[in-house]
């Protein structure tokens, strides 16, 4: 689930701190450059840098298990999915999608599936995703574009990927792994009412 | 430190000029190749999708292949002319089975059609394609000729330091760590070859595994092998590989920086310390490659989190606090050299930051193989990587003199850098919006400001490459001006460390 929604997407969050990193780096190029004019004895530099050093390392490693305490209660596999509203059978191959609603003890290669499928809204959802031939990836995209959640198609595995739709309407299936020359019309649709 | 007659010297030189010369022939071709990737994107050119996914093969293969050969060339030359004799002819055979493996791929993407990617899952080279069979066997021939090389040169400049120093642990630096005083110091540049190289080796030998058995699947189509393990190898082979191009540059800008500072950059216990976790870093690492495989056991997930995070101390507290010592009121002239340097390790700075962003499982399910992901290789290769290569050819060409007036090579450099940044930028946006990576076009996105956005994108791309070429081009003027002349040969080995 995101856990930030609705203000801010995952995608924007990362996109701002990134670019606030990449604007600190500039700072402190430019900063060098500058301070770099002057001299000053080695051994006092030294002595400096390595106080701030020992600083920058303590917030370092506070920011880091901060970092991991957060972002690793909220990850997307089984162990942490609650019981399914309801399941959904998804087998990928070249080029298309076979969706059918539903358990299957079906070979892949035999399975059978459109490339639409209606589901619920704010219900709980799980995607069984495999593939029958290559590597495949089941994305899941809202329909302003966003992507919202995925898991790889990968022949002989079962990826058990859960998502509650917030929104009624139609979201999209694209191919996240490159599969081969139609990679990139591998589409579907999901309707949620 | 070694004591080397003039002649062999300038033996090494050569070496080491046949490889960058032949890194600048090839550079720019495969750079006219995202080129036209990201014109067929943007809807500018009809290249057909069998095309562009060859051309984005032979793009990712010769990128990653043509920059860590490079890189290996590099501190070949400043190991083989400061620290320990090393064999010329077979660093020449190693060159000219990298040079097979090159045309090798080449000829299989161009004229075979060959168009799996650079990390081929298996089994996507055997199934549904539309390329002949033997573009495949040649590629994985053409692959394994390139380990091969590869693996002969890492063994033999790890076994050539081991004699000299009296064994791998001393390499690591492990004698730093115990009571007894240290007998001879070991230079920063020597650890840190070996701890590049040898994660580098265990992971072309993966690569070999993986490689033998895509060759059986090739021979024998009625084999099966299991699509999880094999994509484990694939990128622990890829990323290890790409990883450690960059801590060989890092290498030497250990090694050069202290000559435009005049401070020295020695190795201790901290340096020792932080590189060898660096070393176990390297190997975790590629578990973050596969955090969208639900089936990977969950401990290799959190492995890879935690390995991709904790990278970011050694990397920050120790390298570029250590660059922050050398310049920090240094009184250095910023000659282009330093200064490929210290942008250099800006690009490297930029792109872990969002590479570790990415690392993050919660944020990797929104981001995975999105544009975000060649957004973060492309900030530390591109705006790394090959601006520390230019700083060592840099350093191959001029004198420090030279370096410090020579005007035309900061106008190219600058104008590469801007060009580079802005390129990557569009990729960053791209993976913010969601576009995927490696799609041909957008054309078959069924939502309309996806579609739009990723072609928009990518003509502004187009645009940004031919800056970056422009400055590109700027560079080899200044580079192949002074190499022509070449009476600074050969330039006097610093004795700093
Ligand atoms: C100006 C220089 C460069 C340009 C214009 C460029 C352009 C591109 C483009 C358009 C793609 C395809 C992106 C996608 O839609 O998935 C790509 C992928 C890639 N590039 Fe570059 N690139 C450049 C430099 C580099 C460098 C220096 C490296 C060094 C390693 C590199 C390695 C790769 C790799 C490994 C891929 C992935 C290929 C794949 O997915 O199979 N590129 N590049
Ligand atoms: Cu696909």
């Amino acid at each position: 689930m995101n856990f930030l929604s609705p203000l801010l997407s995952i995608q924007s969050f990362a996109a701002i701190i990134s670019f606030i990193a990449a604007m600190l780096v500039v700072v402190v190029v430019i900063f060098l450059v500058i301070t770099s004019s002057t001299e000053e004895d080695k051994y006092s530099v030294k002595h400096k840098v390595y106080k701030l050093r020992s600083r920058y390392f303590f917030a370092l490693v506070i920011c880091i298990v901060a970092g991991l305490f957060i972002s690793l209660r909220l990850l997307p596999y089984a162990k942490f999915q609650s019981e399914p509203d309801e399941t959904v059978t998804v087998v990928a191959m070249q080029w298309a999608w076979k969706i059918a609603p539903g358990v299957t003890d079906k070979n892949p290669v035999d399975f059978t599936g459109g490339s639409e499928i209606t589901v619920p809204a704010n219900k709980h959802i799980r995607f069984v995703v495999t593939s029958s031939d290559v590597n495949h990836d089941f994305a899941i995209y809202n329909s302003k574009g966003l992507l919202v959640a995925q898991t790889q198609a990968m022949p002989e595995y079962h990826n058990a990927l859960e998502y509650i739709f917030p929104e009624k309407g139609d979201y999209h299936i694209l191919c996240l792994e490159y599969c081969g020359l139609a990679h990139s019309i591998m589409s579907g649709i999901i309707h949620v009412n | 430190m070694l004591q080397l007659n003039s002649i062999d010297i300038k033996k090494q030189r050569k070496f080491v000029l046949v490889w960058g010369i032949t890194f600048l022939i090839v550079f720019p071709l495969l750079i006219t190749l995202g080129l036209l990737m990201r014109l067929n994107q943007g809807e500018e050119i009809q290249l057909g999708m069998d095309r562009f996914y060859t051309l984005m093969t032979l793009h990712g293969l010769g990128m990653a292949g043509v920059l860590y050969s490079m890189a290996f060339a590099a501190l070949w030359y400043l190991i083989g002319t400061r620290h320990t004799k090393l064999n010329l002819g077979l660093g020449y055979f190693v060159y000219f089975v990298v040079l097979l493996g090159v045309i090798g791929l080449a000829y299989a993407t161009l004229i075979g059609k060959f168009g799996a990617g650079w990390y081929l899952l298996y089994p996507l080279p055997f199934k549904g394609t539309n390329w002949p069979a033997w573009s495949t066997g040649l590629s994985i021939v053409s692959l394994i000729l390139l380990g091969v090389a590869w693996i002969i040169g890492i063994l033999h400049v790890v076994y050539a330091l081991a004699k000299e120093y009296g064994g791998l642990t001393n390499l690591l630096g492990w004698q730093y760590l115990g009571k007894k005083n240290v007998q001879r110091e070991l230079p920063p540049i020597v650890m840190i070859t070996t701890i590049s190289l040898v994660p580098g080796l265990i992971a072309y030998l993966a690569g070999a595994v993986f490689l033998f058995m895509n060759l059986f699947q090739h021979f024998e189509p009625a084999l099966s092998f299991d699509a999880l393990l094999l994509k484990n190898l694939a990128f622990f082979f890829g990323h290890t590989l790409v990883n450690i191009t960059l801590y060989c540059c890092i290498g030497w800008v250990y090694a050069l920086l202290p000559e435009f500072t005049g401070r020295e950059w020695k190795t201790n216990k901290v340096l020792v310390y932080s590189w060898n976790a660096t070393f176990v870093f390297i190997l975790f690492a590629y578990f973050h490659h596969l955090y969208m495989d639900f089936a990977q056991p969950l401990a290799l997930q959190y492995a890879g989190q935690f390995a991709s995070y904790l990278s970011a101390i050694p990397a920050t507290a120790i390298t570029m606090f250590g660059v922050i010592t050398q310049l920090y009121h240094s009184k250095i002239k910023w000659g282009i050299i330093p200064l490929t340097f210290l942008i250099g390790v800006a690009g490297w700075a930029i792109g872990g930051f969002s590479a570790v962003v990415d690392s993050t499982i919660a944020i990797n399910k929104v981001l995975h193989n999105t544009l975000w992901v060649p957004a973060h290789f492309h900030t530390y290769m591109l705006t790394g990587v090959v601006l520390f290569i230019f700083g060592f050819l840099f350093y191959l060409s001029h004198t420090k003199e030279e370096q410090e007036k020579d005007k035309t090579a900061k106008i190219g450099f600058w104008l590469f850098v801007i060009g580079a940044h802005c390129f990557i930028a569009t990729f960053y946006t791209g993976g913010m919006n969601s576009i995927p990576r490696r799609y041909a076009d957008y054309k078959g996105i069924p939502i309309n400001s996806t579609h739009t956005t990723g072609a928009l994108l990518a003509q502004i791309a187009a645009i940004c490459i031919g800056l970056l070429l422009i400055g590109l081009f700027i560079m080899y003027g200044s580079i192949f001006n002074k190499l022509r002349k070449g009476k600074n040969i050969p330039m006097v080995p610093s004795t700093n460390t």
